[in-house]
């Protein structure tokens, strides 16, 4: 089991109103799969994902990716792990405007200690698995949202994580866009990687390999799909 | 449009009123410093300026070329060629000779110290001063007339309504009863004279004095005034004409120059709107100010309201950023870009008159600190304020509000509304923005390193070897006369006082009022050497009072009768014993103090022998070079010194009390004549003051400009951190830990600050290197002053941006990348 999420709970407190997110989560992941994440807007699979990705903590509950409880784990080892480990696909694409499209995919390398010339290969090879490398020297906003998801998606992949993780990664796309980066996470997917997408779209969400539904900051029904 | 604007003005301080607050504070304090300052300028640029006909007045100035000095101009010139001037030259109107005394005004026994001066009946005549009462004309017509200033007659009197009141005067142990025939009305504007407290007419007895009759010799100043403004230099030119035809003298005329005076002698006229400047390499002249610094000060007010600008500038462009979506919604609503360029202008100017009001406040409160710390008489003039004030809020407006008022207006509403989050006004204005706190910090990090050399300057130079050992030392006012009883009474009094170690006489001592200097010769194996010497005479135990630096030879023995200096009358046929001071050895070309001894010079009927050699000693402005010096011995054996002036080494009693004791010791001996014990830190004050006080002014610049500097650094570290949570986020998640994210965001801060320093410390260099020039006795320029200055800046850097990277690394991710 490579994740291993159980009585998670993620409560946002106000000063008046205290909203649950997540409600006594349960749910394993083996390496190798494809989970797609459904459900209704605000049922906290945006919440769920940013746990998964270390990025927000559980108020409660515990999270063991590969055997190691994350919960526990300080700021710094955190860093560690979300450097070694993930990779981050936002439904905003999340691309810095000051840099260009090939250094916003050396950023998830730069925390990293590798010399520079893996570091410009590894981005080069990144690119042209996503097919923008002929923008490489472009800024965010002089490309398309198709172009900057696939930028972003990119950067995921770049440091070849173990998880992926996906929020929405073609909510803000066409259908072509959208098929188009369906495509790049699969091939991810055959090539071991281990991903987890938040999705509104139930023929994307096909070609998982497992589905998730949730509803209220639970989850109500984990099914298989047949290949 | 006004409405609009008020109200965009008012909902922008409600939303961001730290940008707001930084922005008009930031440049209140701009222009309240630049107001300051530019009143400091005024003034030090007006003096003398409020003289009737100033552009008429003229001071008659002395050159000298003496041998073994450097040639130098005085403010002083015998008054022997006066007679000659108005002889040969119609275009002098008036002239006056003016002639500052040791007067004394006597009140109830004890001595009033006025700032006194002898002058002539024409007086009012050239300098056109009123009187509150008298007439100009006859005030100081009578031998016994006296002129107050109002604040010398409330002084004494209480009230200004002294004409015909009986004034007892002191000079030289001898009181004359003066009546007051005229009060001066106290005047605006600063002028060489807005120190007189007392007039009075110079005293036929005292007409037969060197410095009305010799050419050689002066006591004070000669002012004319000419009939036309050209006449100033007309006669300048005609100068070295006079000099041939008038200071040769006969063949045996001992008052003239001699053959051929041209060559060592000269006059000019000094005009004396030109004077504040000019004198600062004037010698005797009192006022000098170094026109450098005037115009420093006056350049650090320019360079803080400009600090202040940038600032503004960058505040705008930033808040500009914060209002991109704004601005888009209203132009896809149809807005105009010259209506908005219009609204944003508006409100910078606005903002700059905000600033405009606190920053004429804070002017109103720092002139008269700036007044106290510079005891010069500053106000705040409002012809120039009103003048000024108004220029500026609309040059800091435009400045400020220009950029973000064209980025603003000029901005895509597609490419806004697109963009992700809000915009920074692009890769344009983020240079822009490090480019101005690169220039607020340069400009800061170069005023305080200035500052640092100035204080360390005139910190080192009250505290530098003078040559002699100031603790314990008490210098007394020069005795009157020559009278031999009454010196050797007044010495055997001080040594009696309990406390006192040792006391003697000399001839100089610090901050000299009269000074005998003549041309030695050594006939050395390459020919004869000739050195223009100051010369001193000094009684027994000097040595033990003062402790000189002994470097070769001995000091005078008083039993040795060779050493004590002989009767005028007898010095043909005696060889006397003298001792050099260090620079009149290397003038007289002596390989080494050892080389000299033993060695004879001659002057006028003296042939004497180097004895010994002492190191310099310090008695004037650590401006000026040290003179080379000649001294004597004189044991009061036989003959009297000329006005010696006591010094007493003291042990066991505080200064203040030690100064008591001798005071009433001297009272005793000579109950007509005022005698002062004072420190030598407070004789040679005069000397220290002006560069202390102008040291101040820059350490306060400094200040401000850091603040300034600081403040927009401020701002744009909270406008960045706002703006830049998000990239904070994205960054995290990536896997970038908490301490790598403020490594990045304070080397991103910290950029400009490093490259104003790389700018400021060559510039830096190059102005403290002039400014030091100007000193004789000065320190050098040490790396120690510019990483001083670096490491303050970066620490006050550091300390500005701390709060908002911290509170920016801390942020957690998920909340980062939500926030909007
Ligand atoms: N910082 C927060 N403070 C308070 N409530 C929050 C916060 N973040 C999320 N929530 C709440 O938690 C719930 C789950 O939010 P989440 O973003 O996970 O929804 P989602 O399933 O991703 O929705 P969508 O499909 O619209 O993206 C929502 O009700 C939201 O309002
Ligand atoms: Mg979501």
């Amino acid at each position: 089991m490579l994740i291993d999420l159980s009585h998670i709970q993620r409560l946002y407190r106000s000063d008046e109103v205290e909203t649950t997110a997540l409600l006594d989560i349960e749910l394993g992941i083996e390496s190798g799969e494809f989970v797609a994440i459904m459900g209704p807007s605000g049922c906290g699979k945006s919440t769920l994902l940013n746990i998964l990705g270390t990025i927000d903590r559980p108020t409660g509950g515990s999270y063991q990716f590969g055997g190691q409880e994350l919960t526990a784990l300080g700021e710094a080892a955190l860093a560690a792990f979300r450097r070694e480990n993930l990779g981050y696909v936002f439904q905003s694409f999340n691309l810095i405007d000051e840099l260009t499209i090939e250094e916003n995919i050396e950023l998830a390398l730069i925390y990293r200690r590798m010399p520079r010339a893996e570091r410009r290969e590894r981005v080069a090879h990144a690119m042209d698995h996503v097919g923008i490398a002929h923008r490489a020297r472009h800024y965010p906003s002089q490309l398309s949202g198709g172009q900057q998801q696939r930028a972003a998606i990119a950067r995921a992949i770049v440091g070849a994580p173990r998880l992926i993780l996906a929020d929405e990664p073609t909510g803000n796309l066409d259908t072509e866009n959208g098929a188009q980066v369906m495509d790049i996470l699969q091939r991810l997917n055959d090539e071991g990687a281990t991903i987890v997408m938040v999705t509104h779209s139930p023929s994307h969400a096909d070609l998982a390999k497992r589905r998730v539904d949730m509803l209220d900051g639970q989850i109500v029904i984990s099914v298989r799909n047949a290949i | 449009m006004l409405a609009t604007i008020l109200k965009s003005v008012v909902r922008q301080i409600r939303r961001h009123p730290l940008y707001v607050g930084l922005n008009v504070f930031g440049l209140a304090l701009g222009i309240g410093v630049f107001l300051t300052l530019a009143l400091l300028v005024r003034y030090e640029y007006g003096f003398n300026a409020g003289l009737p006909d100033g552009d008429r007045l003229a001071r008659v100035d002395a050159h000298w070329t003496l041998p073994g000095v450097a040639p130098g101009e005085y403010a002083s010139s015998s008054f022997h060629a006066l007679p000659f001037m108005l002889q040969d030259f119609p275009e002098i109107e008036a002239a006056v000779r003016l002639r500052g005394t040791g007067l004394r005004v006597v009140r109830d026994g004890a001595f009033v110290a006025l700032d006194s001066y002898q002058t002539d009946p024409s007086f009012f005549r050239v300098f056109g001063l009123k009187l509150l009462h008298g007439v100009a004309d006859r005030a100081l017509a009578q031998p016994d007339g006296l002129v107050l200033s109002d604040r010398a007659a409330i002084r004494l009197f209480g009230t200004t309504d002294v004409m015909g009141r009986v004034v007892p005067l002191n000079r030289g142990g001898v009181t004359v009863n003066h009546v007051v025939t005229g009060v001066l009305a106290s005047r605006t504007t600063p002028d060489f004279l807005s120190g007189v407290e007392l007039l009075a007419p110079i005293p036929s007895s005292e007409l037969g004095f060197s410095c009305f009759v010799s050419w050689g010799s002066d006591c004070g100043s000669v002012y004319l005034k000419l009939r036309r403004p050209g006449d100033i230099a007309a006669l300048n030119a005609r100068m070295r004409d006079f000099v041939i035809r008038h200071a040769a003298g006969a063949d045996n005329d001992a008052n003239a120059i001699g053959q051929h005076p041209e060559k060592v002698f000269g006059l000019s006229l000094m005009p004396l709107r030109e004077a504040r400047f000019r004198d600062f390499h004037v010698l005797y002249a009192d006022d000098g100010v170094d026109r450098a610094v005037i115009d420093g000060i006056g350049l650090m007010g320019v360079l803080a309201l400009a600090l202040a600008c940038a600032n503004a500038v960058n505040l705008a462009t930033a808040r500009a950023g914060l209002r991109a979506r704004e601005v888009a919604i209203r132009k896809t609503l149809g807005a105009a870009r010259r209506v908005l360029f219009v609204q944003f202008m508006g409100e910078a100017m606005l903002l700059a008159a905000c600033a405009g009001v606190l920053g004429l406040v804070l002017c109103e409160m720092l002139v008269p600190a700036l007044a106290s710390l510079t005891g010069e008489a500053l106000a705040v003039r409002y012809g120039l304020v009103g003048g000024l004030l108004p220029l500026i809020v609309i040059v800091c407006g435009f400045a400020s509000g220009v950029y973000p008022a064209m980025v603003l207006s000029g901005y895509r509403p597609a490419a806004v509304l697109a963009a992700t989050r809000m915009p920074s006004g692009g890769r344009g204005a983020a240079r822009l923005r490090d480019g101005l706190v690169a220039g607020q910090f340069g400009i800061a990090v170069t005023i305080v390193i200035c500052m640092l050399v100035i204080n360390h300057q005139t910190a080192f130079m009250r505290s530098a070897d003078p040559g002699y050992t100031r603790a314990g030392l008490l210098i007394g006012s020069a005795m009157p006369g020559g009278d031999l009883a009454a010196q050797r009474r007044l010495l055997d009094a001080l040594r009696t006082v309990p406390g006192v170690a040792a006391a003697s006489f000399g001839e100089l001592a610090p901050s000299p009022d009269n000074k005998t200097r003549s041309t030695y010769r050594y006939d050395g194996p390459a020919g004869p050497v000739r050195v223009h010497l100051l010369q001193d005479t000094v009684s027994t135990r000097y040595f033990d009072v003062y402790r000189p630096r002994l470097l070769a030879g001995r000091w005078f023995d008083a039993a040795r009768g060779q050493d004590d200096l002989p009767l005028p009358a007898e010095q043909a046929s005696h060889t006397v014993s003298a001792i050099l001071n260090r620079v009149a050895v290397s003038r007289f070309g002596f390989a080494s103090p050892d080389a000299a001894i033993g060695k004879g010079l001659d002057t006028d009927g003296l042939h004497a022998r180097i004895i010994g050699v002492i190191d310099d000693v310090r008695f004037e402005s650590p401006r000026q070079a040290i003179y080379p010096e000649i001294m004597f011995f004189d044991t009061l054996a036989k003959r009297p010194l000329m006005e010696p002036i006591p010094a007493v080494r003291f042990e066991g009693v505080v200064p203040s009390e030690m100064a008591r004791r001798l005071n009433r010791a001297w009272v005793g001996v000579l109950p007509d004549a005022a005698g002062e014990f004072s420190a030598v830190d407070v004789k040679m004050a005069a000397y220290y003051t002006g560069d202390e006080r102008r040291g101040r002014i820059f350490t306060l610049g400094a200040a401000a400009a850091l603040l300034i500097a600081c403040l927009g650094l401020y701002g744009l570290a909270a406008f960045a951190a706002a703006r830049r949570m998000h990239e904070v986020g994205i960054r995290k998640t990536l896997g970038a830990t908490g301490r790598q994210v403020v490594v990045l965001l304070l080397a991103d801060f910290l950029r400009p600050v490093a490259l104003a320093c790389v700018l400021a410390c060559p510039v830096a260099w190059m102005l403290m290197r002039r400014w030091l020039a100007g000193f004789d006795e000065r320190i050098a320029l040490t790396p120690a002053h510019f990483l001083i200055a670096v490491a303050g800046a970066f620490a006050i850097a550091i300390l500005t941006v701390l709060g908002q990277t911290f509170h920016l690394a801390r942020a957690e991710p998920a909340r980062a990348l939500r926030a909007e």
